[in-house]
């Protein structure tokens, strides 16, 4: 049943794979320089990789705005974004999945009357903006850099096109990588709060249960760039690569880098150790942010180049994909719960008898750090199962969403809900 | 990577090798026209063999090229235009070939008179290719400087053209002794000679456009 449940995200990660892919090697196989396959394989490793090991920090973003508890409501919120996604690519209208799961988390939230965090919100809006931006300034950073060692280090034109073709093969493993730490939240980010899955001990690895849900999210994302993005792949390189190789791999490694940002944890918590405010872990729309590198190097090379149709195409976007995929959610949810009968949402106050509460003073310990459950909890064997989400269970309780707040000072404590094996 | 560099090393020393052999054909058309005006007719055979032998070697590495570039798919995205860069650069070679055979089968008669003049139109429209060489060179390594470096090829070209109508000038107009036949076999060739200028400066167009397209 489970199983069952989780199809809509799944076909969320196929449709991203389908896609999104096309982003990370769309230069490289649309101008022939490796086969689709070589770029299938690489690409669908990294993105299992990226996910299973970095997906978790932009997935807990989701959960704060809204912590979809309930199996059918996931299914219903995932099957929304979607559907969404779907009928705007059919329509020609430029879509993020991103965008799409943000506005049907909100669907999900004025349907059962949940309150929507609106700092998680905020910071999440704020990205669609800073990301296309971010991606622009690392593009025309990188690109003048790039043209700087190219003039200065006299390589031979052949030389360096072999260059940039192993470049383009390293970048898109990276940004492979990047697209399914950060992308996997749209995925499976819904599922993460509703799903209660064991610890799984693979010897080298031990998955937890949000990451045995990344890695099946991955493996959907790896399907649908194997069976739908290399016609993607050659159109969109098409594109792109009229930039010229070298922008293209600059490009893509823009990408890479906005995304990489965006979803690590240890990065965030780095700039926040020297005093800066931390980077919030946030899914960002990759189609976006190539577009933003790629009006970057458009404005380093000429201003007249700027197609001002696509610029509002990207901003109609971060208005019309929420709201029609909180439309189709809400619509969606309704019909779920009352004419299927299947429930929605899981009343959060109460707890089961394998369950406990324990807070703890955020001041006392490490941001990320969760080791003080497991040493309050020694003499348990097996080690509690510990709810990833940071989210208080008593979901009224503002107090308790306080993890990332901008003034952690001021409300310092937070909750956790332990679910003893 | 190492699948990369192996290629790309060896069709590099292939490109240079190229253009070592059109520089050979260069100079030794320059000295074939000099030893036909000598009338040292043993070395202007010899050096036709060479020639002959040069230009198939052009066009042998010429196809390796290309077919290097296809089947290692090097610099797709400009391979059709390299491509025929090296096309019109084989070209120089052949027009050398071409008009040193004319030479051998026409054995145009010029006038003692004219010798210098000639020579002088050898030597200006040698030296449009010879100029054009580097530039192809550096089309390669410095793009940004094939412009500079095609100046001189454009000023040469210049030069040729002037040299050739003045030649051309003297033979119908100060060399009454000469029937219409005679002049217009003379201009023929001096025309030949100056053909090769004109291929230099087509090689050189091609050039600056794709450098152009290049450093964008």
């Amino acid at each position: 049943m489970i199983f069952f449940f989780l199809t809509s995200g799944l076909f969320l990660g196929w449709s991203l794979g389908a896609n999104d892919a096309a982003n990370v090697f769309g230069s490289a196989v649309g101008s022939r320089m490796i086969s689709f396959l070589k770029a299938a394989v690489i690409s669908s490793i990294f993105v299992i990789i990226g996910a299973v090991f970095q997906g978790e920090g932009a997935s807990e973003t989701l959960g704060r705005l809204g912590a979809v508890n309930a199996l059918g409501g996931s299914f219903t919120v995932a099957l929304a974004a979607a559907l969404t996604v779907f009928f705007m690519t059919r329509l020609s209208i430029p879509v993020s999945t991103t965008q799409a799961i943000v506005g049907a988390i909100i669907g999900w939230n004025l349907f059962t009357g949940s309150s929507t965090d609106l700092n998680s919100l905020t910071t999440i809006v704020t990205t669609w903006i800073t990301g296309p931006v971010l991606g622009g300034f690392f593009a025309v950073l990188l690109y003048m850099l790039l043209r700087r060692i190219k003039r200065g280090a006299r390589i031979h034109l052949i030389r360096y096109e072999s260059y940039i073709r192993t470049g383009l093969i390293i970048v898109g493993a990276f940004a492979a990588y990047s697209l399914g730490a950060n992308n996997i939240a749209n995925v499976m980010g819904v599922f993460v709060p509703a799903v209660d899955i064991g610890v799984i001990d693979l010897g080298i690895v031990r998955l937890d249960g949000a990451q045995q849900l990344f890695l099946l999210g991955g493996l959907a994302i790896a399907t649908g760039i194997f069976t739908y993005s290399e016609r993607v792949m050659k159109t969109v390189g098409k594109n792109i690569f009229e930039l010229s190789a070298d922008a293209a791999l600059i490009v893509v490694l823009s990408h890479s880098l906005v995304l990489f940002i965006f979803s690590s944890a240890r990065l965030s918590d780095f700039i926040s150790g020297l005093g800066l405010p931390a980077i919030p872990l946030v899914p960002v729309s990759s189609s976006q942010v190539i577009v933003g590198a790629i009006l970057g190097i458009g404005i380093l090379n000429n201003v007249r180049n700027i197609n001002l149709r696509v610029l509002g195409g990207i901003a109609s976007g971060w208005v019309t994909t929420p709201i029609i995929a909180c439309f189709i959610a809400f619509i969606s949810l309704f019909f779920v719960q009352n004419v299927f009968d299947i429930t929605v949402q899981e009343d959060g106050n109460s707890l089961t008898d394998q369950e406990s509460i324990i807070q703890y003073d955020q001041s006392e310990y490490p941001r990320n750090d969760q080791s003080f459950l497991l040493m309050e909890n020694k003499n348990s064997s097996p080690p509690p199962l510990i709810f990833l989400t940071d989210i208080c269970p008593l979901w009224n309780c503002t107090a308790c969403f306080t993890r990332t707040s901008l003034n952690p000072d001021s409300m310092p404590i937070i909750t956790y809900r332990i679910k003893w094996p | 990577m190492g699948v990369f560099t192996r290629h790309t090393g060896k069709i590099i020393v292939k490109i240079d090798d190229f253009f070592d052999t059109v520089e050979d054909g260069l100079l030794i058309f320059k000295e074939a026209i000099k030893c036909y005006l000598n009338d040292n007719s043993e070395h202007f055979q010899d050096y036709l063999k060479r020639i002959d032998k040069l230009e198939s070697e052009a066009d042998k590495k010429q196809k390796s090229i290309e077919n290097d570039m296809i089947i290692h798919s090097i610099l797709p995205q400009h391979r059709s235009e390299v491509a025929m860069l090296i096309d019109e650069t084989d070209d120089l070679i052949d027009t050398v070939k071409e008009v040193v055979f004319q030479f051998d089968v026409e054995i145009p008669s010029f006038p003692a008179s004219l010798n210098d003049n000639i020579l002088h139109l050898t030597e200006t429209s040698v030296a449009t290719c010879e100029e054009l060489i580097p530039a192809l060179r550096a089309f390669f390594r410095e793009p940004h400087n094939v412009r500079d470096k095609l100046n001189r090829v454009y000023f040469f070209e210049g030069e040729t053209d002037n040299i050739a109508n003045k030649i051309k000038k003297k033979i119908f107009h100060d060399m009454p002794k000469l029937s219409l036949a005679e002049k217009s076999h003379l201009r023929y060739f001096t025309h030949h000679i100056e053909r090769l200028s004109d291929r230099a400066q087509g090689v050189a167009d091609l050039l600056l456009s794709l450098s152009m397209r290049i450093i964008m």
